[in-house]
């Protein structure tokens, strides 16, 4: 792998910590005042998961750099996931005034999306070259 | 068809020194005509240079004329003066002249490009192959030494085979062999082609080769020696 | 490359604050259309709680009730046009989510402000245990939503108004009122001494002619337990915020707009010093002063395209995913407009900025043009 092919792999694993701190902190979704959970919680921690997932797959094109080509496909899914997962795969809160539609789903789906675009630009790359 | 300079001078202004201008180059009188080599002669800063530019249609002159046949160049609004100099005229200038993004074959046809003329391949091509950069093609100027940089500006000028061709020390980064290489070119292109070459220099492999060798300093022409052919 | 980016964070700063100036305006507008009443009746006791804010922007109209016969009274006095009843409650948590979803009664026949609307997404009238949710409560039509345990009906979705109307659930009187006695039954009263119906406000609609002012005092005397208020003192409040925030915005448009063209215009000089070489190289290769121009021109209405084309990405980018988002921190009514006006937006921007681009370097390619090719050439060795 060449400098070339490190970038998108780079780009993923700060996107993918972007996801999994935003999950749990400034993108959280909705906190309850009685301390409850909606689906929505469920949507921020199964959000967390594909976060960590992504982050790993980025890690490992990083570290073992003849894996960059099937590394990158694979991420592929699982930002397909991520930006299915709030509001189509698992339930948002009822309203869109509410944190997690409001603030959550459109980050989210920009970050998956942004991943997205990045494993796919790492898998050209490296297909490219083999 | 014959280009002259009538009493053309070139004055510059100068913020320090005692008088506030100087002459580049003094009111002379000068004509090249086709079938020649001229050499232009003389030291650092004797007015080589700015002689050069006015003649070539690139530095309007102080007083006096620069006529190319009938037609006064600095008469000639800025399009028709480019469309001209673009069509009759080609030089080599000193230094670097490659545009960096460009190759060295985009390179050599961009002046007739400008106008939307076309060269005729086999003409540029056999330049190349004389001047020994054919191989050099589709590379970029920033993979060029500076002798074939050199020898690329020359078949730019060459191919586009001006009436008139001014070459600004153009044999300056080049070796013995080179050197060879390129006068004979401009002696060919002189001969053969019935065109006029005008070389500023200030060494002497040129003497050789020249026609006609004026000797310039203090942006005066100081001796005119005519050689046999 | 440094232009194209100056010229994106311009054309950032201009479709994005202009987008939020049109969508702020457009709100203002549609609260008004639907705020068509000139005097809102509540019971005298809930006059504190009622504040515009809650009601229109936030959407949470509060539990306050009167009789009903307030509303007989109130068509009594004279100057009143139409006066309508609607009655307010506010569900307990729903299944999924720890939201308290407003429920509006209205009477269908004599409501102008609220049935208007529905009227455009639902041709008939709603019928018993049948519900429109504003565009905010994310229930699909025919979607069955539980309200203190009643199943309701979603039959239609209503047309967005960048107001708190949008996160309220509407329902016909008779529907109100089986919600209301399902509420008792769960312990939430709105308890009132007297009357089997109850309602939260009247709205009512002065004729034409007769002074505002004076049928509000005469309302104010007439009904006992209850008090008028005017909506338009309630508006001024928020046109004037919204003229705050129109002028900041504004200004820092003209600000960015300034900032950046003096950025361009200095870029575009240290470009042409940068470049002056490879000017005079295409002069001596017979290049006229115009063909120089007219490269610069051209190089700099690319460079101002590609600039605008992101910028307006970015900010679009921003904008439309988190128009709740910013809609929520505004606090005012923020209505996006349509996507056609949107787009007539977009283009005028990436045009501004090719114009920009355009003209800040028309100075730099009239010097670049003047250069002499001789010294150029020397200089640059």
């Amino acid at each position: 792998m060449t400098k070339k092919q490190l970038i998108p792999a780079a780009v993923l694993l700060i996107l993918s910590v972007l996801i999994v701190i935003g999950s749990q902190s400034f993108l959280r979704p909705c906190v309850h005042e009685d301390g409850s959970f909606g689906s929505c919680h469920w949507a921020g921690q199964a959000l967390l998961g594909l976060g960590c997932a992504l982050g790993v797959m980025a890690a490992l094109a990083l570290a073992v750099r003849r894996a960059g080509f099937g590394i990158f496909l694979s991420a592929l899914p699982v930002c397909v996931l991520g930006i299915l997962t709030p509001g189509t795969l698992i339930d948002l809160c009822h309203m869109s005034t509410m944190r997690c539609r409001m603030v959550m789903q459109p980050a989210m789906i920009i970050l998956f999306a942004a991943a997205l675009l990045c494993a796919l630009t790492g898998a050209v790359l490296s297909a490219r070259k083999s | 068809m014959i280009l002259k300079a009538e009493n053309s001078s070139k004055r510059y202004f100068r913020k320090t020194g005692g008088a506030n201008y100087f002459l580049a180059v003094k009111p002379l009188n000068l004509a090249l005509s086709g079938g020649e080599i001229a050499v232009l002669m003389g030291r650092s800063g004797s007015g080589k240079t700015t002689l050069l530019n006015m003649l070539s249609g690139l530095l309007l002159p102080t007083e006096g004329k620069v006529r190319l046949g009938e037609t006064d160049l600095y008469s000639l609004n800025d399009k028709d003066l480019s469309r001209l100099r673009s069509e009759r005229i080609g030089v080599v200038p000193q230094g670097r002249s490659a545009i960096d993004t460009l190759t060295v074959l985009e390179n050599i046809i961009l002046p007739a490009k400008l106008y939307g003329r076309t060269l005729p391949v086999e003409n540029v091509r056999q330049w190349m192959e004389q001047l020994g950069i054919a191989h050099l093609r589709d590379a970029r100027p920033a993979e060029l030494s500076g002798g074939e940089l050199r020898r690329m500006a020359i078949v730019r000028a060459l191919a586009q085979s001006p009436d008139f061709l001014f070459a600004d020390e153009p044999t300056g980064d080049l070796d013995d062999e080179n050197t060879h290489l390129v006068l004979s070119a401009f002696r060919e292109y002189a001969h053969a082609q019935k065109k006029a070459v005008f070389i500023v220099t200030h060494e002497n492999d040129a003497f050789d080769y020249a026609d006609v060798i004026y000797q310039m300093d203090a942006g005066k022409i100081v001796s005119t020696t005519s050689q046999a052919k | 490359m440094v232009l194209a980016m100056l010229t994106a964070f311009l054309a950032l700063a201009v479709f994005g604050g202009s987008v939020v100036v049109l969508s702020l305006r457009s709100g203002l507008n549609s609260l008004e259309a639907r705020l068509g009443a000139d005097i809102i009746l509540v019971p005298s006791q809930a006059q504190s709680k009622v504040s515009f804010q809650n009601m229109f922007l936030q959407g949470t109209t509060g539990a306050f009730y009167m009789d009903s016969s307030a509303l007989d009274k109130a068509l009594e006095v004279s100057g009143v046009e139409k006066a309508a009843p609607q009655t307010f409650l506010a569900s307990l948590k729903a299944d999924c989510c720890s939201i308290k979803i407003q429920v509006i009664g209205i009477d269908p026949e004599r409501d102008f402000t609220v049935q208007p609307w529905i009227a455009r997404s639902l041709s008939r009238g709603l019928n018993d245990m049948e519900v429109a949710v504003g565009c905010k409560v994310e229930a699909d039509v025919g979607e069955i939503i539980r309200i203190y345990d009643q199943r309701c009906k979603v039959v239609a979705r209503l047309e967005s108004t960048g107001t708190g109307l949008d996160t309220a659930v509407y329902c016909d009187m008779d529907t109100m009122n089986k919600l209301l006695a399902a509420a008792e039954e769960k312990g939430v009263s709105h308890k009132i001494e007297s009357g089997d119906q109850v309602i939260s406000a009247v709205y009512i609609k002065v004729k034409d002619g007769c002074s505002i002012d004076e049928v509000n005092s005469r309302l104010n005397g007439h009904i006992r337990k209850v008090t008028a208020v005017r909506t338009r003192s309630m508006i001024t409040g928020v046109s004037d915020s919204l003229a705050g925030v129109s002028r900041t915005v504004t200004a820092l448009i003209a600000a960015v707009w300034v900032l950046a063209f003096l950025v361009l215009l200095l870029a575009f000089m240290l470009i042409i010093r940068e470049r002056a070489r490879e000017f005079a190289v295409l002069r001596l290769a017979g290049a006229s002063r115009g063909m120089l121009s007219r490269l610069v021109l051209t190089e700099s209405s690319l460079c101002g395209l590609l600039g605008g084309l992101i910028g307006v990405e970015l900010a679009a980018l921003a904008l439309f995913p988190f128009a709740q988002l910013i809609e929520s921190a505004l606090n005012l009514p923020y209505l996006m407009p349509d996507p056609g006006k949107i787009l007539l937006l977009a283009g005028g921007t990436v045009l501004l900025s090719v114009l920009v681009a355009a003209l800040s370097s028309v100075i730099a390619a009239y010097r670049l043009s003047r250069i002499d090719p001789g010294t150029a050439l020397r200089e640059g060795n």
